[in-house]
């Protein structure tokens, strides 16, 4: 597939993404030194949005200059990681969700950003670009040590994120157990990772992958030594992604921490978890959803963690009353509908995830910028009671907070709809008893999730609100959030352009 | 007995238990730490273990360098929000933070 | 001969204090065991010819890391409890989960037919350097941007802890 790697200075000329970001996190620490008052916290925003969305656009125009077949998918770096339209498509997703972010982050209090001192500032800013440049490491990493690595980068700064709020009892308890359960996760893939090593005698994926082969087809099945490792692997990625059973620290997390890092946690690495994994399995696994006939383990694990993760997310979210909880809960499930595209390992569940996190990215930001927005006017009141009768209070972001709610359960005609629809379509279309039951119980849980999607709508047009006063929303916000919701409904009636682009680009990697 | 690959992945494989143990049972934020690291050291010994006896080269132990690396940065912010904890909680223990709750 | 023996003896170190930090009442005591296990790793490394991991396991872990972890022990542990501050729940099932565990790793580490085939020892440090300044050099240079990151972290979350203290006095 990749007929070529390049050396250390010729991949320069192809990492130059990943270099803007550096060199805005240089530029960030140097313009927070030496500027004061007002001028310090606009150039820094300015820095960040300039390398983030330079990043972006560089990235889209490496995966135009692959869509013209001028430059062909390689390894950069001796082979430590790949240029392919795959992680471009990744590494615009995730300069979109950090610019957001920043939009977001800025006039906001809890960041330090809006504060008047505006202490810490800079040092968010600071790392939520070193975040971002771990990310996309992360989806181009094609060895284990850079995959490691990667992930790192992107755990350790969350950790601080996560407990950013200054002096706040529920930020504090969060990262600490974000920590805990960050170190140990990574503990765990690293010693699956060491197995597979003494397998393999390489880190580069690829060699992992021929190795793997070679056992199983000379055993007749996966040997039990690399099922640990790859077991073990799984563990680290899945809590990244929040996956059953290593979710246990995103609701904690998720509501102790300033609501512009909820918003891009459960985004940004959620999408590069599934980007390394995706990536892991195909290259390598070589995962096949069946071998001989009979149902692989692959597909028998990813499966089973596939319905335990939607499941356990949509019936512990019914009865939630915090709405940051609540959305850490139906993340969770997100992530389970995922993983159901992922259990086929093929082309068409590949497409349809990259999809679906288009869309969730689109929803599930929109659906955390509402609750800023709300939380801010509240006196940090995050209640699900806060909502009451928000429909006669502010008409327009209670009719987007609907468009963001209804679109996350997957109705149509929003384009969670799509979403869902095309990860169903995926699994059906491999078919085989395993793939209906998965079906069947996504649809289910779909269901389930309507109850405490449509408790939020209730709240805002059914109830009365204790307090009439119109609510305000700020002007950056309120654009972003229309900004959000508006391509939120587009992709749900005229979808088909931008599936089409993904598809095509999905297909020049291989 | 001479000594091999397996007498090594045992010392590991121990090494990772007792982690373990510490992570699932401890109650002291720190404890549970010192759990994680007893992993991490499990992982990198494999590592080295592994390339001594199979692989040759450098891999392994450059792993084993990253690790080591990452594991103290790691410490380092884990350490500072158990500072933080107990300077909002006045308590460490993992099971009196009980503020969230479903 | 002789090479086991030693072998046997760093083991057996590891093991013991690996033991008492899983097993310990005293946080303390867990921490210093903690040393042990560090030293002894340091150990096989030099059997296993990691001559340059073993330095570093010594400076980085055990000056460093282990240190810190002190600091964070002496600050937050109430002294008159001491002796019981790390005290632990549900010890049983998880010793026979993690029992369990141990079982299957050893059956796998047994049957897995490894290729082995032994090098000549030779001293790392200088293959190690010529590595990271050219196959590794974008992991050296990204764990770099970690270590700046994880710096400005700590800064971040330390400072103001320190910062609401001395302002409440």
């Amino acid at each position: 597939m990749n007929s070529f790697s390049l050396d250390n200075l010729q991949s320069l000329t192809w990492f130059f993404p990943e270099i803007a970001i550096t060199v805005g996190v240089i530029a960030v620490i140097i313009w927070d030194l030496i500027s004061a008052g007002l001028n310090r916290i606009r150039g820094i925003v300015v820095i960040t949005l300039a390398s983030l969305l330079t990043s972006g656009f560089l990235s889209l125009a490496y995966l135009m200059r692959q869509l013209a077949g001028l430059t062909p998918s390689m390894s950069l770096f001796g082979g430590l990681l790949a240029f392919d339209p795959f992680s471009h498509l990744f590494r615009m997703l995730f300069a979109f969700v950090a610019a957001i972010v920043i939009v977001f982050a800025s006039p906001s209090s809890e960041t330090g950003a809006g504060t008047r001192k505006r202490r810490g500032a800079g040092e968010f800013f600071t790392l939520l670009l070193i975040i971002t440049l771990g990310l996309n490491l992360m989806v181009m990493s094609r060895n284990l040590l850079m995959i490691y690595l990667s992930l790192e980068v992107v755990s350790v700064i969350s950790f601080v994120m996560a407990g950013f709020k200054i002096d706040n009892r529920k930020s504090a308890e969060g990262a600490l157990k974000y920590v805990i359960f960050g170190g140990m996760a990574s503990g765990i893939m690293l010693y699956g990772m060491s197995w597979l090593f003494g397998i393999s005698q390489s880190l580069d994926i690829g060699e992992i992958g021929n190795q793997i082969a070679m056992a199983t087809a000379q055993n007749g099945r996966v040997p039990l030594v690399i099922l640990l490792g790859v077991v073990c692997m799984l563990g680290g990625l899945g809590y990244k992604i929040s996956a059953a059973p290593f979710h246990m620290w995103t609701p904690d997390v998720y509501e102790g921490a300033p609501t512009s890092i909820t918003a891009f946690l459960s985004v940004g690495p959620k999408a590069a978890g599934f980007a390394v994994l995706i990536r892991f399995f195909e290259e390598g696994v070589k995962a096949t959803t069946h071998y001989d006939g009979r149902l692989t383990p692959w597909a028998m694990i990813a499966g089973l963690i596939a319905m335990a993760t939607m499941t356990v997310g949509n019936f512990t979210a019914l009865h939630q009353s915090n709405i940051k909880r609540m959305l850490a809960f139906s993340s969770i499930a997100h992530a389970g509908y995922m993983l159901l595209g992922f259990c086929v390992f093929d082309q068409q569940g590949k497409q349809a995830i990259m999809f679906y996190l288009l869309t969730y990215a689109l929803m599930n930001l929109g659906a955390f910028l509402v609750v800023a927005a709300v939380a801010e006017r509240n006196g940090g009141n995050e209640d699900i009671a806060t909502y009451n009768g928000l429909g006669s209070r502010s008409p327009v972001l209670a009719i987007m907070m609907a468009i963001f709610l209804f679109s996350l359960t997957g109705l149509p005609p929003f384009a969670g709809f799509i979403g869902k629809f095309y990860i169903f379509a995926s699994l059906l279309h491999v078919g085989g008893r395993w793939n209906w039951i998965l079906a069947t119980v996504g649809v289910l849980n779909s269901v389930v999730s309507l109850f405490y999607y449509a408790r939020v709508v209730r709240a805002m047009y059914l109830t009365k609100p204790d307090d009439k006063r119109a609510l305000t929303v700020r002007v950056s916000w309120g654009t972003t959030i229309v900004a959000l919701a508006v391509p939120t409904l587009a992709l749900g009636i005229y979808w088909a352009p931008i599936y089409d682009f993904m598809t095509a680009s999905l297909l020049i990697g291989r | 007995m001479q000594v091999g690959l397996v007498h090594y992945l045992t010392v590991a494989a121990v090494l990772f238990g007792f982690g373990m143990l510490c992570i699932m049972t401890r109650r002291h934020a720190v404890g549970i730490l010192l759990g994680v690291e007893l992993i991490l050291n499990a992982a990198a010994l494999n590592f080295v273990a592994f390339e001594h006896f199979i692989s040759g080269g450098v891999s392994g132990q450059i792993f084993t360098v990253f690790i080591i690396t990452l594991a103290a940065s790691e410490a380092a912010i884990a350490l500072a929000i158990v500072l933080q904890v107990y300077r909002t909680h006045r308590t460490v223990m993992a099971d009196e933070l009980t503020d969230m709750k479903n | 001969m002789g090479e086991s023996v030693v072998f046997y003896l760093l083991a057996a170190l590891t093991c013991v204090s690996a033991g008492i930090v899983a097993l310990s009442r005293n946080i303390i005591y867990s921490t210093i065991a903690l040393l042990g296990t560090f030293l002894g790793i340091a150990g096989l490394y030099i059997q296993l010819s990691a001559d340059f991991l073993a330095a570093i396991q010594v400076l980085v872990y055990v000056g460093g890391t282990l240190t810190l972890i002190l600091f964070a022990v002496m600050l937050t542990a109430k002294i008159e409890n001491i002796r019981t501050s790390n005290t632990a729940r549900a010890r049983l099932p998880a010793m026979a989960v993690i029992g369990a565990m141990l079982l299957l790793l050893g059956m796998v580490a047994n049957s897995t037919e490894w290729p082995i085939k032994i090098a000549k020892a030779t001293p790392s440090t200088a293959k190690l350097g010529h590595a990271f300044l050219s196959e590794y050099m974008l992991p050296f240079e990204v764990g770099s941007v970690v270590l700046l990151g994880a710096m400005i972290g700590a800064v971040v979350l330390a400072r103001r802890a320190v910062k609401r203290d001395s302002e409440r006095e």
